[in-house]
């Protein structure tokens, strides 16, 4: 099979490599690419295209076009053309019902050719409208290429690494290699990356040669990321080179696309890097100056060339006819060839597709006929071929007569008769037609459909090339793996000191925010509950958010963030405090409380940590005050002991004195718990007696373990939520969204409106002057029914409104939550109606606290 | 967005690294009209061209910072640390 | 200062103490080290003015923002503070973790491993990275993310050494 040893061949032929090709077990040598020992086995058809299901075979060999993907060892759409021959590869035809020979989805070739013009799904299928589900899941069943392996899961892995260049030469022909040696004189930091496996061994003094791999694109901040396999490099570039050459171009004639029809790299790269025959009799057709080259490397490899065409000569009539997808003979001008191969050559276009990315201009030039890089932003620079130089204007057709399916893009399965039609039809514009034929979408991402399509609507339009203009280039330029792309997988997951002493009590955690917290660590939220009413429960609270502000003006800054009044507040005590923003709605909520005369202890809700320091850090940034900012959320955990045991049980702990005259309501302190220093705030959240406990994180699991052996027993997120919504008190962000403010929010004592100036004042003093439309109120079903958070509240049969809260209270002894009303309607025990799995259940509006409304058991 | 942003004190660093907090706008001083509060807080210049806007080193030092940017090309004029009080 | 006491873990009965890492470093490669316990320190104001003791290592992050890391976190603290330089415990706050190998940081972070220590992104968080002699280098970050930082680290050597990912 294969030619005597050629020089620079690529296999060694010492190292056979065993695969398989479906139920084939087939051989090639170590050097080959899975396609080149396909090919070496005698297959010729490699894959069934697209739409048609016609079969096709190796085109390029370069891996641009789409003809040689395959599955391999799972992964679909690999161009087997350039994927390294691996030992015992498993190989599977994609796109195929049936066997890559005999294709039964083929038959939409022969018989479906009017019915699936472009276009044809939205104008065909659409009637009757119900039947749409129907086709698309057939359609989705035949169209689309390979098939996803559902179940490799996590089975590759893919990285990222981050780089830096002085000089990124990407492109490692003549040109890509002297730049990259030029700029190596200069100092170290140059890398060059090709595509091509070629490179692999070749040493450039002070060059890093990455090869096999390809750039996949030039993003702002010259990012190139490079493609390598399972690892992408982020490369950071100082400056930019690209030497990425030309692509060979086809050309467009009836029976372009059948197996045997070759671009001239394809049979040299079958040639001289894999001794392979790329056929036995072939014709040569060049609408540029390189048909006589093609046909002595062809004969050099014992091809029989019976026929060379040089298209500059003006043939009109071009066509090639198969048999079972193979090329068996071309006729042109009328005159007949039998061969089994055909190499042709439409010219070579720039591959300018890195540098339009990068931003440079894109322009046809008209004495080469194809189109150029101009105006390359700094730091960006082009060099060989790909600027044009040395390119020879190739003079065929925009496309040839005769019978026959005739492609522009063999991706997609766009012919010439496609085209013609969406042109009809009034699709004038490239970027237009694109999307509607399809035209340059396919994977080769318009490397060999771009310019012929170009041609053609110019020759169809009677106009020139530089009017059509050319789509917009978009990266990647090559195909490339989600996977790689996703790379490793990062989720940054922030987890409480407790984190693993909940999962040991066997809690159900959940995301809240960026954190995991427990949901509850039994079946019963409600049994947790009970234990905070009747004894004593403690809940980890490590989550929320917790800032310092010290400084000489830090009540100043206080003042002015707030819209209520931090800086009368006493050293030792502690006050309730809303963010507003100065459109006036709620932000954040939380304590504040004051240590000294300089220095407050701010807490925020547990997602708005990081919001609430930058807002902070923000205004001070604008204001100036001389106060420091300091988030120390991570260096505390908290505990919250709640529950009419709580005070017996720290007492135990401390000997600091806790007695309800010394420890108020309200009250913060530094005590010292079991051996860990403690500032403890008398604060109810939960409406029992309560005592929050912030302290060294690193203590965490030690106190815990104490409070719990002394008797404390844990409760979750929805114990918590549950007992909150008891007290009627309001979770920012759960009952309040970015609509909601003080006034409308229950809330209308606390901005303190005569102050000078705090965030949102302006706002608040426009909103008092009108009535809110809706409030946020309380309420209690009628019947032991749990609305959905967000279920509907209906008065006189119309919407009114929205639940945001609603849970079961044994306490209470009936469900009871918060959700906005009408203002008309949100006086106490006005009734309405919450829609319910489809049906209306009766509710009363209640104002305040459902249960101990005066705050005794919180402040006892 | 992939582009590079010197922060005042750490020098170039992918944008990703910093948040961005939007042009820098005027706050009234006191009691605003309806018309003049809402220009403030919803209406925004929005121009294609150099604006002036505030940004945070977020993942870095942690400063807020002016910068001038160009909003075709997101090409950085300037930065500099703010005038409290201005 | 007496009012934050209650955020130093030196004030804390040694045996109360743990590590946010020490779950995640269970049989970990011995070039992975636990800082998480080392002093450190967050330094508001006028840098300069910062008293250093023997040992005392000083990471700037803008002239009025540094971090110490120290072996005495009270003693540093109260020097700073007698310098009119606020001084807050961090060493609570932040985890800390050595490791070694540059291809390692170049997969954990954009930054310049030539231009440390600074503060900046990491597996897609934020920390403080310095860099020791050769490829060795040490990252500070929020300790609740700490358990996170072991995993992605150890994600990363496994696929240097060509294993599986451990998530398969």
């Amino acid at each position: 099979m294969r030619l005597p040893a050629q020089p620079g061949e690529l296999i060694d032929r010492a190292e056979p490599l065993g695969f398989r090709l479906g139920e084939y077990r087939l051989e090639g040598f170590r050097g080959d690419t899975i396609g080149s020992a396909l090919f070496a086995n005698g297959r010729r058809v490699f894959s069934r295209s697209f739409k048609y299901h016609r079969p096709r075979g190796l085109l390029c060999c370069s891996g641009h076009c789409p003809n040689c993907m395959m599955t391999v060892d799972g992964v679909p759409n690999v161009r087997v053309c350039v994927e390294p021959l691996r030992e015992g590869a498993v190989v599977t035809p994609q796109n195929v019902l049936g066997r890559l020979d005999m294709d039964f989805l083929s038959v939409v070739d022969k018989f479906g050719g009017p019915f699936t013009p472009v276009g044809f799904y939205y104008r065909t299928m659409i009637r009757p409208r119900f039947m749409w589900p129907v086709y698309e899941k057939f359609l989705r069943g035949v169209a689309g290429l390979g098939r996803l392996d559902e179940h490799a899961g996590h089975s590759r892995r893919y990285d990222v690494e981050h780089r830096r260049a002085r000089v990124l030469v990407i492109g490692g022909g003549q040109a890509g290699r002297a730049a990259a040696l030029a700029a190596a004189t200069a100092g170290p930091g140059v890398v060059l990356v090709d595509e091509s496996v070629r490179l692999a061994d070749v040493e450039l003094p002070g060059v890093e040669v990455l090869a096999p791999a390809r750039a996949l694109g030039i993003w702002e901040g010259k990012l190139v990321p490079v493609d390598s396999g399972t690892v992408l490099y982020r490369y950071r570039a100082e400056r930019i080179i690209v030497a990425t050459g030309t692509v060979e171009q086809p050309l467009v004639f009836p029976g372009n696309d059948l197996a045997g029809v070759m671009l001239p790299e394809a049979a040299r790269r079958l040639i001289r890097d894999f001794s392979l025959r790329p056929g036995q009799r072939a014709i040569v057709l060049a609408a540029d100056e390189r048909a006589p080259e093609i046909a002595e490397t062809l004969r050099e490899a014992g091809v029989a060339v019976p026929r060379v065409v040089d298209l500059r000569e003006g043939a009109r009539q071009l066509e090639a006819h198969g048999r079972r997808g193979h090329v068996r003979r071309v006729v042109v001008d009328g005159e007949e060839t039998k061969c089994d191969l055909v190499v042709v050559s439409g010219g070579r276009q720039p591959a300018y597709s890195l540098l339009s990315q990068a931003g440079g201009r894109v322009e046809y030039d008209e004495s080469l006929k194809v189109f150029v890089p101009r105006d390359l932003p700094a730091g960006i620079e082009a060099v060989g071929s790909v600027t044009g130089e040395g390119i020879v204007r190739a003079e065929g057709a925009a496309a040839y007569e005769g019978s026959g399916k005739c492609f522009v893009c063999i991706c997609e399965d766009v012919t010439t008769k496609d085209v013609k039609r969406s042109i009809e039809e009034g699709f004038d514009s490239i970027e237009l037609s694109k999307r509607y034929t399809t035209v340059t979408m396919g994977p080769c991402q318009g490397k060999l459909c771009q310019l012929p399509s170009i041609h053609l609507y110019a020759h169809e339009l009677h106009t020139y090339e530089a009017t059509i203009g050319t789509t917009t280039a978009r990266p990647p330029w090559a195909p490339v793996e989600l996977g790689l792309l996703a790379g490793r997988h990062l989720e940054p997951t922030r987890r409480t000191s407790l984190h693993f002493r909940h999962e040991e009590l066997g809690a159900r955690m959940m995301w809240a925010g960026p954190w995991k917290r427990p949901y509850a660590y039994g079946e019963h939220p409600e049994d947790e509950v009970r234990t905070v009413h009747e004894s004593l429960g403690v809940i980890d609270v490590s989550t929320l958010g917790k800032l310092l502000v010290e400084g000489p003006e830090a009540a100043q800054l206080l003042e002015r963030l707030y819209p209520n009044r931090f800086a009368d507040l006493k050293a030792g005590r502690i006050r309730y405090g809303v963010l507003t923003s100065d459109g006036g709605r709620i932000m954040d909520d939380g304590t504040v409380a004051r240590l000294a005369d300089d220095l407050y202890y701010v807490t925020t809700t547990s997602t708005g940590a990081d919001a609430v320091t930058a807002w902070f850090e923000w205004w001070n940034a604008v204001w100036g005050y001389d106060a420091e900012i300091v988030n120390v959320t991570g260096a505390l955990a908290a505990l919250n002991l709640a529950g009419p045991r709580s005070r017996d049980a720290l007492q135990r702990l401390t000997e600091d004195e806790l007695s309800a005259d010394e420890f108020r309501y309200l009250d913060a302190k530094h005590i010292e718990v079991a051996g860990v220093p403690c500032l403890a705030l008398r604060i109810g959240f939960v409406g029992e007696l309560g005592y929050e406990l912030h302290f060294p994180s690193s203590a965490a699991e030690y106190l815990w373990d104490r409070l719990l052996a002394d008797g404390a027993r844990p409760f979750g997120l929805e114990p918590q939520r549950i007992l909150r919504l008891e007290k009627g008190h309001v979770i920012v962000g759960q009952d309040t969204d970015s609509e909601s403010n003080l006034l409308s929010a229950g809330m209308p004592w606390l901005p303190k409106m005569d102050k000078d100036d705090f965030v949102g004042k302006f706002a608040l003093e426009h909103f008092a002057e009108r009535d809110e439309r809706e409030l946020l109120v309380g309420f209690t079903m009628e019947d032991d029914v749990v609305p959905a958070e967000g279920a509907q509240i209906v008065v006189e049969g119309q919407p009114a409104g929205r639940v945001t809260s609603a849970r079961r209270s044994e306490q209470v002894g009936a469900v009871i939550g918060l959700g906005w009303l009408p203002r008309d309607r949100a006086d106490a025990g006005t009734r309405f109606e919450v829609r319910v799995d489809r049906r209306l259940v009766g509710a009363r509006v209640h104002h305040g606290a459902f249960f101990d409304s005066a705050g005794e058991r919180m402040r006892s | 967005m992939s582009f590079v942003l010197a922060c005042p004190h750490c020098g170039p660093r992918p944008v990703d690294e910093f948040a961005y907090s939007g042009e820098v706008t005027r706050r009234p001083q006191s009691s605003p009209t309806l018309r003049e509060l809402t220009d403030y807080v919803y209406f925004r210049d929005n121009v294609a061209g150099r604006q002036r806007e505030w940004w945070q080193h977020r993942q870095g030092c942690g400063e807020w910072f002016l910068a001038e940017r160009d909003t075709r090309t997101n090409e950085i004029i300037s930065v500099s640390l703010p005038k409290p009080g201005t | 200062m007496s009012a934050l006491y209650f955020m130093s873990p030196a004030r804390c009965t040694p045996e109360t103490l743990a590590s946010p890492l020490e779950r995640g470093l269970v049989g970990a490669p011995e070039s992975l080290r636990d800082l998480s316990p080392d002093g450190k320190v967050e330094l508001r104001g006028d840098l300069a003015r910062v008293g250093l003791a023997e040992g005392d290592e000083l990471i700037r992050l803008t002239p009025r923002r540094g971090f110490l890391l120290t072996g005495d976190p009270l003693a540093a603290i109260d020097r700073s503070r007698a310098n009119g330089v606020l001084a807050y415990d961090m060493t609570g706050a932040l985890g800390g973790l050595a490791f070694e190998g540059e291809t390692l940081f170049r997969r954990l972070t954009d930054l310049d491993p030539g231009a440390l220590p600074t503060a900046g992104g990491f597996a897609r968080i934020s920390a403080i990275l310095v860099r020791d002699e050769g490829e060795r280098f040490r990252a500070y970050f929020p300790q609740e993310l700490g358990h996170y930082v072991v995993e992605v680290v150890l994600d990363v050597l496994a696929g240097l050494a060509g294993g599986r990912s451990h998530r398969a």
